[in-house]
């Protein structure tokens, strides 16, 4: 996992067309994993689009407030997970819990092991969203901050507020079911 | 002749190659969920329309209060 970009590395870029260079900055080196954490949490684009936009504009008026000796990322990620959080709190749409995941996963343990095979890319997405879409939010957030390289287990721990060693035990978890849940959308 | 040979080799040559990769494409795997993840988001575009609402959205703002004079001048 690489050292997390920081605050000052970013002021350096000046991108054209925004009417803040330190929010255009922001925008270009992370828009791509918010985005993508908001779409595959959200499991809808437009939904994900809307959060993506009141995430950075929430990260505009709140830029004076951010802790330089933080990571950026870090601090992206936390009013993305919040903002989530809230929309799927008021829409009630999700209703798969953590011990579905449990469950699933202890039944079927066994044959998990195998790679994650993905025949057709054009289809990749819609499975991923299939499988994500029945794991719990908690296994979903986990699995969906691990991908992103520039994050630590501690600052995952961090974000979900866990400790580090509860965070690596349940990405166990987490990956094992998703493997399970994956290969039952082939 | 010559030509037309010519071409047609490479036209073979680049079917050869996307057939290659169309196989290598069909049978990707993946050792963890992670890492399929990190895939796709490699592979996902943000919308360039976020970004034109932001702008718009940041620009529309209004700048924050300004100190009233008579503070400036007595330091309060």
């Amino acid at each position: 996992m690489n050292d997390p970009a920081q605050g000052p590395e970013l002021m350096e870029r000046q991108p054209a067309g925004w009417p803040s260079e330190e929010i255009g900055a922001l925008y270009e080196q992370h828009s791509r994993a918010i985005y993508y954490l908001a779409l595959r949490f959200l499991a809808d684009p437009q939904k994900a689009e809307d959060a993506t936009h009141d995430v950075f504009l929430k990260a505009f008026r709140k830029l004076d407030q951010f802790r330089r000796e933080a990571s950026v990322r870090t601090w992206l990620y936390r009013i993305a997970i919040n903002h989530c959080q809230n929309l799927q709190q008021s829409w009630h749409n999700r209703h798969v819990t953590a011990n579905s995941d449990d469950l699933i996963w202890e039944h079927t343990a066994s044959r998990t092991d195998s790679p994650l095979r993905a025949l057709e890319t054009k289809e990749l997405g819609q499975r991923i969203q299939k499988t994500l879409d029945r794991l719990s939010d908690e296994y979903r957030l986990l699995l969906l901050l691990v991908a992103d390289e520039e994050l630590s287990y501690e600052q995952i721990a961090a974000l979900v507020g866990q400790s580090t060693d509860a965070v690596r035990g349940k990405l166990h978890r987490a990956r094992k079911t998703f493997a399970l849940l994956f290969e039952q959308t082939a | 002749m010559k030509n037309r040979s010519k071409l047609s080799q490479h036209q073979q040559q680049g079917e050869q190659q996307s057939a290659a990769e169309n196989a290598q494409q069909q049978s990707r795997e993946f050792a963890t969920a992670e890492e399929l993840l990190r895939f796709e988001a490699q592979q996902t575009e943000v919308p360039p329309q976020i970004a034109e609402r932001l702008k718009q959205s940041i620009s529309a703002l209004a700048p924050p209060p300004r100190r009233a004079w008579w503070r400036n001048l007595l330091g309060r």
